[in-house]
């Protein structure tokens, strides 16, 4: 069984008096260790896809079943019980706690699994020191660089051990040296057998992974596994 | 779940202290309510406890008769008086007495001297059943006895006060002092009994009865306070009653008349003081309500701002796994600690504020918390701040994690 199963997923809106139609029928399978890029325009569904996949939506009709379990009929605490098991977030904007250190926020996700604050600190401490910030532990978000951020970030992804990373433009507000750098750090990840699904919209990024899905009005326009060509897009 | 608890405690503390200007502001309105109630519930509490302690050494099975003179009728220069005739009358038809005793209080000013020394006093001539009546005891020496009375005793019981104005000896039995030009021979030193709201309960002399009906002169005209004690199975009600029906048909008033006397039971003392006392204790109580409701209103309004302002936050720990209950817990300890916080410090300071007012009131009695108003107010504090913080800790648990994730 693949990690991640769609069928016939849909997302729509109501927006005024008009349905927005942001995905529309989509069937996909993820596997495991998959390193798969959605690309796409504005507009396309990528941010949906993702908000879905992640847990933080649930699609409006199909099924969804994430590492067998089927998600799309949770309630909102099991969503976030999916959320702090499964999923592994990393955003554009890096979203860490302005207040917290480096190593409070990679620790963050591991209270809301009742794990006691010293074994707390050594798997952030762990997490941390994989993304190469061993020594940046006792940092506020604003003491460190953009792509410090990111790997903070990424360091509490890894620390619940998720199923799957979902990156959401992860080198967006980065320059074009740091983006190489976490580019090369999600290439290593994977080689160590993480699962990866990364939203973009540069060519470059996607370069990087096997699989790349184009999404286009809701639907998927292109896989690069299939190769298949939605004929009416 | 208890885990989870743990650690929004920490989380709230770090926050309260993170904002500390803000969170010391927001807690002010609890600061001060909870301040003024120690502060007025440590000083009447003091003075309760001292009240209902002198009154005990009363004795409460006590009634005092009076005359009274209604102001219009002073105004026309009437003066009524219970005489003797009166006296004679409780003592011949009243029920339930124990004993009765006269006082006749000295109609000028009562200077009284011992060798070089002279000095003012309450001078009280009274029989020996004043012993029972006012709970006097000696501590040297005798109290007044019949014999005084019948004979016209020049003898005087002295209290403890007197005794240090006067420069007499601490043992000052067989000395003589001179009162309104008579010499009187001093038989006995009244136990100290202190003051009672700054009135000096020491300071008094003690005559008997016929002794100042003599220096007095004129007997008809004397006004007398009549002191009763009752027995033990009397009910006091009953035997005012009685008493007022006597008097008054003694007095000739017409059923329209109102009395021109009183009848004052210590009860009926101690229940005033009680009123006041539980009056002042309703109006703080209602002042500090509304204080701790203002309060509570403005550590809502702040955990609010502070809700919106922390959105992205909210949204970031729901992206990752907190759960509704994380947020709710989160912000509601923070409400219910910030309130408590402010509680701690309106304890402390309330109770150095009820300490200073009770020592800068000289002869006032000393400050005391009971344990009662301790937990009250931390429950009081703790519970505005869980009640108001109810509405923002809902709205923050209740953000959609997408929307807070968007949010700028």
């Amino acid at each position: 069984m693949a990690l991640i199963e769609l069928q016939q997923v849909s997302k729509h809106y109501l927006m005024g008096n008009q349905t927005v139609r942001a995905l529309d029928g989509i069937d996909l399978d993820v596997e495991r260790n998959d390193y798969l890029a959605f690309i796409g325009s504005s507009g396309s569904g990528k941010s949906t896809m993702l908000n879905i996949l992640g847990c933080l939506d649930k699609p409006s009709a199909g099924s969804y079943h994430l590492n067998g379990k089927d998600v799309e009929r949770l309630a909102p605490n099991e969503l976030a019980e999916i959320r702090n098991q499964e999923i592994g977030f990393i955003f554009q904007s890096f979203n860490l706690l302005p207040r917290a250190s480096a190593l409070s926020n990679v620790m963050q996700p591991l209270i809301y699994r009742n794990v006691f604050r010293s074994e707390r600190k050594d798997r952030a401490r762990q997490a941390l020191e994989r993304v190469g910030l061993g020594d940046r532990t006792d940092h506020l978000p604003n003491q460190l660089s953009g792509g410090q951020r990111q790997r903070v970030a990424i360091a509490r992804a890894l620390v619940t051990d998720p199923s799957i990373l979902l990156a959401d433009e992860p080198t967006g507000n980065l320059d074009s040296r740091t983006t190489v750098e976490i580019m090369d750090l999600f290439d290593a990840l994977h080689t160590e057998g993480h699962t990866l699904i990364v939203v973009t919209h540069e060519d470059e990024i996607a370069r990087h992974c096997q699989r790349v899905v184009e999404l286009k009005d809701g639907r998927v326009f292109h896989d690069s596994i299939s190769g298949k060509i939605e004929a009416h897009a | 779940m208890l885990f989870s608890l743990f650690e929004a405690f920490r989380s709230a503390l770090y926050s309260i202290y993170a904002h500390g200007l803000r969170s010391f502001l927001t807690t002010l309105g609890i600061v001060i309510g909870v301040a003024s109630v120690i502060a007025v519930v440590s000083v009447t509490e003091g003075m309760a406890s001292f009240i209902s302690d002198t009154f005990s050494s009363l004795g409460s099975n006590s009634l005092t008769i009076e005359s009274r003179t209604s102001f219009e009728d002073q105004m026309k220069g009437i003066r009524n008086r219970l005489s003797a005739d009166d006296l004679e009358l409780i003592e011949r038809r009243g029920e339930g007495i124990a004993s009765i005793t006269p006082i006749l209080y000295a109609n000028r000013a009562s200077q009284i001297r011992y060798s070089s020394q002279s000095a003012f006093s309450q001078i009280m001539g009274t029989t020996y059943a004043f012993q029972d009546v006012g709970q006097l005891y000696t501590i040297r020496g005798r109290f007044l006895a019949q014999s005084d009375n019948l004979t016209r005793r020049r003898v005087a019981v002295i209290g403890e006060s007197v005794r240090d104005n006067l420069s007499l000896p601490d043992d000052p039995i067989n000395e003589y002092v001179e009162i309104a030009g008579e010499w009187f021979k001093i038989v006995g030193l009244l136990e100290p009994r202190g003051d009672l709201m700054g009135f000096d309960q020491d300071d008094m002399v003690l005559v008997p009865y016929s002794t100042m009906q003599s220096l007095q002169g004129n007997q008809t005209r004397s006004d007398i306070q009549i002191q009763l004690s009752l027995t033990e199975s009397a009910d006091v009600d009953l035997v005012a009653n009685r008493l007022t029906v006597l008097l008054r048909n003694a007095h000739d008033l017409e059923p329209d008349e109102d009395d021109d006397f009183t009848i004052q039971t210590s009860e009926q003392l101690m229940a005033t003081f009680d009123q006041v006392i539980n009056m002042v204790t309703i109006v703080v109580g209602g002042i500090v309500g509304i204080s701790l409701l203002v309060g509570g209103i403005g550590i809502m309004n702040i955990m609010l701002v502070s809700v919106t302002e922390r959105t992205r936050e909210i949204g970031i720990c729901k992206a990752i796994g907190a759960k509704r209950h994380h947020i709710l817990s989160q912000f509601l300890i923070e409400a219910m600690l910030l309130s408590l916080l402010g509680g701690l410090v309106g304890l402390a300071l309330g109770y150095g504020l009820g300490n200073l007012i009770a020592t800068s009131i000289p002869s006032f009695p000393s400050a005391s918390i009971p344990l009662w108003a301790v937990l009250l107010a931390l429950g009081f504090s703790g519970g505005v701040g869980i009640l108001f913080g109810i509405l923002p800790a809902a709205k923050a648990a209740n953000l959609d994690p997408i929307e807070a994730l968007r949010f700028e």
